[in-house]
């Protein structure tokens, strides 16, 4: 019988998106090692929120903090929770605020680490974690060493568990004891928003992507309206974001997001292997490209080789025109 | 103020890859590069020292002695000296055992700030800057897409999901650093030549005192294979533009991704 606890991050008294994948997630290991799923829960609201993840499959929810500092300050009783509780894995988002909590308590604790992990399964009360290394070049699957310690920190894509819909009840809500971390130390001492509202495209089941063949901001617009047709939002490759045309908080791959869409539409986007780690567990990838040779065309599913801005705008009205017929 | 670099031999981003018959990746049959990633880490340390903030910079690696290759191409960037922590123990290091060891050659370097590029190219964890700090007992300020050092602290600015917030730590910290701190420097042929005579350091795991039993790995591969082929795409050529949007069009209706 072994638990599975997760990192359970709050914004404003809610859930992330991503507390509400790994509940699931955690709902679903513990149940096939015997246990429960236990919340780590922080960030802002994190108190208010703790007893309704018991519809998104904990059972019980430790919380850490709930003040509004950088996430790496809950440290201290992050490792205390989880020393105590001595769970099976630690089950933590892929994103720079949990790979930082993830990275404090492997090195404070002496633990195995795992991830991003594509899958994740209980063998014996312990995981087993296939993950996607050098680049996608090959698929591996690991174990905790035989001598290492029995809990696992595990790092989870985002999309790789759906939410709990339309569960119901109350975790059991426990407080953290205060314990010092040299991490509480950190301190924000400014924060800017650049833009009012960007979609949270780890969240979007449609992504349309825009590359260097995009050419400018200007020429986002006919992305954002086929984004909008679709009902999907708009991403971009680093050579857009390092251009200007889009903020960074849109760009996909080995050094910004890593997206699991249900349809990826990659336009004007050659296709760099840096860019590929961000999208390539999508289900379905469209390119539109002008250069019939450019790698995307290698993992995409469908590919049409023509000029983007002739055939993006007609694509948003044919949509447009079938939602109406 | 000191810096250390540190940095990783990775194979390079083209070159194929094959695994041992111990499952671990065969680092002497794959051409390796500086992982491209810790390239901007050198810039960011090298602009800091520039801008005379900072005094000396010192690359570290782990790995095996081909390693020290790594080494002398940062050193051809710039900075002041170079250290090689290699043993034949340390083959398959995971996460734990590559941070307890970098930890303690960073015990003795004692630098200001130790600073990591914010990924390798060939594992995708990125979580041995926030071990490191762990085992150190500093703070941790990753992800930066810039850093800057005043008197007696470091300050990252660090993107959130709207915008950005400048994060800040006493020193001695460990810092990461993403792509967007700037291009990193080609190194110049005086450069190049300068590194070539450079004296490296080379500590083994009984310098720093370990014994290698005690560092075992926590984590085993069990299965490493190719991932399974995609079947080539299925192109749209030679047609015009209202053509191919129809023909998308269609392509997303039988998917049911469109209504």
């Amino acid at each position: 019988m072994a638990d599975v606890a997760f990192l359970a991050e709050f914004v404003d008294g809610h859930p992330t998106r991503s507390a509400l994948e790994l509940a699931a997630g955690a709902a679903e290991l513990a149940a096939a090692a015997g246990g429960e799923a236990v919340g780590l829960a922080y960030g802002p609201g994190a108190a208010d929120g703790a007893a309704g993840m018991g519809a998104a499959g904990a059972a019980r929810v430790v919380v850490l903090d709930s003040a509004a500092a950088p996430a790496v300050t809950v440290a201290g009783p992050l490792v205390e929770a989880v020393r105590a509780a001595a769970p099976a894995a630690v089950l933590a988002p892929a994103t720079p605020n949990g790979r930082d909590l993830a990275a404090v308590l492997v090195g404070s604790l002496g633990l195995p680490a795992f991830g991003p992990v594509r899958a994740v399964h209980m063998e014996g009360g312990a995981v087993r974690c296939e993950m996607s290394t050098l680049q996608g070049a090959m698929i591996t699957a690991s174990l905790p060493a035989p001598s290492a310690p029995a809990t696992s920190v595990v790092l989870v894509s985002a999309g790789t568990y759906v939410p709990a819909e339309g569960g119901s009840g109350k975790a059991a809500v426990s407080q953290a004891p205060a314990a010092d971390s040299p991490q509480a130390k950190v301190r924000i001492v400014e924060t800017a928003a650049e833009s009012a509202a960007i979609a949270a495209l780890e969240e979007a089941e449609i992504i349309v992507a825009g590359g260097r063949g995009v050419g400018s901001e200007a020429g986002f617009e006919a992305l954002n309206q086929l984004a909008a047709a679709l009902g999907g939002a708009v991403g971009a490759s680093r050579a857009a974001a390092d251009a200007g045309w889009v903020p960074y908080q849109l760009q996909i791959g080995q050094t910004g997001k890593v997206v699991k869409p249900a349809l990826y539409l990659a336009v004007g986007i050659s296709g760099a292997i840096q860019h590929r780690v961000g999208m390539q567990a999508a289900e379905h990838v469209v390119a539109i490209n002008r250069d019939p040779d450019a790698p995307i065309g290698e993992f995409a599913d469908l590919f049409v080789v023509g000029d983007l801005f002739e055939i993006v705008p007609r694509l948003t009205a044919e949509i447009e025109r079938r939602k109406g017929a | 103020m000191k810096i250390v670099v540190c940095v990783k031999q990775v194979p390079a981003t083209t070159a194929e890859k094959r695994y041992t018959s111990e499952l671990r990746l065969d680092r002497a049959a794959t051409e390796a590069v500086i992982n491209p990633l810790d390239e901007y880490a050198i810039e960011q340390a090298l602009r800091l020292k520039e801008g005379s903030v900072v005094d000396e910079v010192v690359y570290l690696s782990m790995g095996p002695d081909s390693a020290s290759e790594a080494l002398r191409r940062s050193l051809a960037m710039g900075g002041d000296g170079g250290v090689l922590v290699t043993d034949p123990a340390l083959a398959g290091a995971d996460e734990w055992v590559t941070a307890r060891v970098l930890a303690a050659a960073l015990d003795r370097l004692e630098p200001d700030v130790t600073l990591m590029g914010m990924a390798s190219d060939d594992a995708r964890g990125s979580l041995v800057p926030g071990a490191v700090a762990a085992i150190r007992g500093v703070p941790l300020l990753a992800y930066g897409a810039e850093l800057r050092l005043t008197d007696g602290a470091a300050q990252i600015r660090r993107l959130n999901p709207t915008g950005f917030d400048i994060l800040e730590a006493p020193l001695p910290v460990v810092a990461s650093v993403t792509d967007q701190v700037g291009e990193p420097r080609y190194a110049s042929l005086k450069g190049i030549m300068a590194a070539r005579r450079m004296e490296l350091t080379t500590w083994s795991l009984a310098d720093l005192g370990f014994d290698p039993a005690d560092l075992a790995p926590l984590t085993q591969v069990v299965a490493a294979d190719p991932p399974p082929a995609k079947p080539p795409a299925q192109v749209i050529s030679g047609v015009g533009p209202d053509e191919a949007a129809s023909r998308v069009a269609d392509w997303l209706a039988e998917r049911k991704l469109i209504a």
